[in-house]
């Protein structure tokens, strides 16, 4: 029979076989769709949730009048603005003039505020310097701790614009307050590579091909397993025999697996997507940029094609490891190293820009495939489309030649009897 | 009955890659219409030599040729001619009885699938139970589908490995009956071995007692007997394995 004549009665006898498998499909499906927004909706709702105690210690606890500048500073104010804004914020707050409350176990953040500290901000010549103790290894403590920050140069900021406002006046000065406080300032404008400015949108649209790069580890982990499940599993199950004694050849048996795996791995894909749709509409929903927006269709196409071919390749280099093991077990083991690697890549391209990487790293990458399916979506989300679709190329026509070169591998006795 | 020589199997020769010569020098031939048993404890190289005739293992010496074909040169060919049932064969849980005999009917090409599948059908037995899922089925039932996937294409040489173990009397009677209508109504070959000396017995028209890797004699049934003047195949096999100093 002709090569598509066999690889069609494979492929119908695998996929029936896969739609059968309602666990395999459903977990397959699962995983992405739910993770995802799981994770973003999760990491938001625990974040808030989490206890933090928060103690505003005033040793000072006094307001000083500088007449001379006309002006009048409280650590009370200090007091009780840190308190009104940190509630607002869900944080607990107590406030002491003890600095013995630090020694508190529970506090995670405190605020001190030395004696002195009206005097000092009041004063021409001096600086008021407050204190903020963050317990060490608790998460949130760093969030409160920001907003404090926040919070403190907002007072002073006010401080030394009555500080300032006073000392135009009394010198009668034609003079503005920014231009005193700030004689320099700097403004970032976001801008693509053709140097025009882009909008939050395409920033937002950004941070979800970074996403997406992520997502590409939830594709290739289920098709590995698949395919280990279709050779090695069918040799458990002692199916594979007879398989094999059919005029079709082990190569023709292992391609119709790969397809089967491939398009296993599409699905779980195109669950991805839906999972990091749903996310992205929660994030637009916050951001209140319109999600047709962030959602770029092209760009979704692009991920499913590299997905197919990042997960073609994934198998092909482990098909040759996988046909010669002896079981199940020792199967998972090998491909693990294969997916790990993936991983390690995708992990990476969500926080490294690949595209930027200078020619005597990223040229040595090229060899590795995922390094090509990274930069197929990182390339189109900056602009450079051309490279993109380059990519793409070099990504499909290097997976379909390792699934050649894998299948080359394959023997049907080594297929047929696990090695001891 | 047996007419020209289906199979010729000389100087057999089987050495894994561990280094375990499972197979030593086994010669023997096959007429059409013959049913040929190969008897012999486990590891004595039965299924090594049958999966060598059924194209999955080369042969690390010797020639098998099939009704013409050189078996090893032409694997492809010969499959064709061949229907093999493993020791061990197992089906797909997931698929039914019929989509069995349909993968299978067109996985080889046949030209009339539908008569074929219909053949297949007739050859189980399963009757209604041929549309449940096999993973459903009894183990004697698994066997009769394996079976009939095997002889639907009325293959020219049937491989059978141990057709009947691990299955209760009634499951077995039905294999064995099976088998000998196959023939009967083709006129075509099995080769096939067993542990059990009543179905060979019962079976087969010639026999082989294979022990180490080698063929120790060869004979129908009445002859081994008459040969080592015992009361049924299982002596003759003990008396010739003892004559010939194996164990």
């Amino acid at each position: 029979m002709s090569f598509t004549s066999d690889l069609r009665v494979l492929l119908w006898k695998e996929l029936l076989d896969l739609y059968r498998d309602r666990r395999t499909l459903f977990t397959s499906i699962l995983l992405p769709l739910i993770s995802l927004p799981l994770i973003g909706f999760m990491g938001i709702a625990l974040v808030e949730q989490q206890p933090v105690l928060v103690a505003v210690v005033d040793l000072d606890d006094s307001t000083v009048r500088n007449e001379l500048l006309n002006i009048t500073v409280s650590s009370r104010w200090l007091v009780g603005n840190t308190t009104k804004i940190l509630e607002k914020l869900g944080y607990n707050v107590t406030i002491s003039h003890s600095i013995n409350v630090v020694k508190n176990p529970d506090i995670d953040v405190a605020l001190i505020i030395p004696r002195g500290f009206s005097r000092n901000a009041s004063s021409l010549n001096c600086t008021a310097r407050v204190k903020v103790l963050r317990r060490a290894g608790v998460q949130a403590a760093i969030r409160a701790e920001s907003t404090i920050y926040s919070i403190i140069n907002v007072f002073s900021r006010n401080i030394s614009d009555a500080k300032l406002n006073a000392v135009i006046q009394l010198l009668g000065l034609n003079a503005t307050i920014p231009a005193l406080r700030n004689p320099v300032t700097a403004r970032t404008e976001v801008v693509g590579i053709s140097g025009q400015p882009v909008s939050r949108a395409v920033v937002l649209r950004n941070a979800f091909a970074r996403i997406l790069v992520l997502a590409f580890s939830f594709v290739v982990t289920p098709a590995a397993s698949y395919v280990i499940d279709g050779i090695i599993g069918e040799r458990e199950r002692k199916t594979i025999e007879l398989l094999l004694a059919s005029p079709t050849t082990p190569q023709r048996i292992i391609y119709a697996k790969l397809v089967a795996a491939t398009l296993l791995g599409l699905i779980t894909a195109l669950a991805d997507i839906i999972g990091l749709v749903v996310y992205m509409v929660s994030v637009s929903i916050v951001s209140g940029v319109p999600f047709g927006v962030i959602i770029d269709p092209l760009l979704l196409v692009l991920h499913s094609l590299t997905a197919f071919f990042t997960i073609l390749s994934t198998i092909s280099i482990a098909l040759p490891f996988i046909t010669r093991t002896r079981g199940i077990r020792s199967a998972s083991n090998i491909v693990s190293l294969v997916t790990i690697v993936a991983l390690v890549f995708f992990f990476t391209g969500f926080f490294v820009d690949y595209i930027r990487l200078p020619n005597e790293i990223l040229v040595p990458l090229y060899l590795i495939p995922f390094t090509h399916s990274i930069l197929v979506i990182q390339g189109y989300v900056l602009g450079y489309i051309s490279r993109a679709l380059i990519h793409l190329a070099v990504l499909s026509i290097a997976s379909v030649a390792l699934l050649v070169i894998a299948s080359k591998t394959i023997d049907t006795e080594k297929l047929l009897i696990a090695p001891l | 009955m047996a007419g020209r020589l289906m199979l010729v199997v000389k100087d057999l020769h089987k050495i894994y890659d561990d280094g375990t010569h499972a197979v030593k020098g086994l010669s023997f031939s096959l007429k059409q219409g013959e049913i040929y048993g190969l008897i012999g404890p486990n590891g004595a190289g039965k299924s090594t030599t049958l999966r060598m005739i059924a194209t999955l293992l080369k042969p690390t010496k010797g020639m098998i040729n099939l009704n013409g074909i050189d078996v090893v040169k032409e694997p492809f060919k010969a499959r064709r001619m061949i229907g093999y049932l493993p020791e061990e064969a197992e089906v797909y849980t997931r698929l039914t009885g019929r989509e069995h005999l349909l993968f299978y009917a067109k996985l080889y090409g046949v030209e009339n699938i539908e008569n074929t599948v219909k053949y297949g059908a007739e050859i189980s037995g399963l009757g209604d139970k041929l549309d449940r899922k096999a993973g459903e089925y009894s183990k004697g039932m698994k066997r009769r589908l394996l079976l009939a996937l095997v002889l639907m294409r009325s293959p020219q040489l049937a491989i059978l490995d141990e057709p009947t173990s691990g299955l209760d009397v009634y499951a077995s009677v039905r294999v064995r009956r099976i088998i000998k209508e196959y023939v009967a109504r083709t006129e075509h070959s099995v080769i096939l071995s067993s542990h059990n000396m009543l179905e060979v017995e019962y079976l087969c028209d010639r026999v082989s007692f294979i022990i180490n890797g080698k063929i120790i004699t060869t004979g129908s049934p009445s002859e081994l007997k008459a040969r080592y003047n015992a009361l049924n195949l299982e002596e003759a096999f003990v008396k010739a394995v003892e004559e010939h100093g194996e164990t």
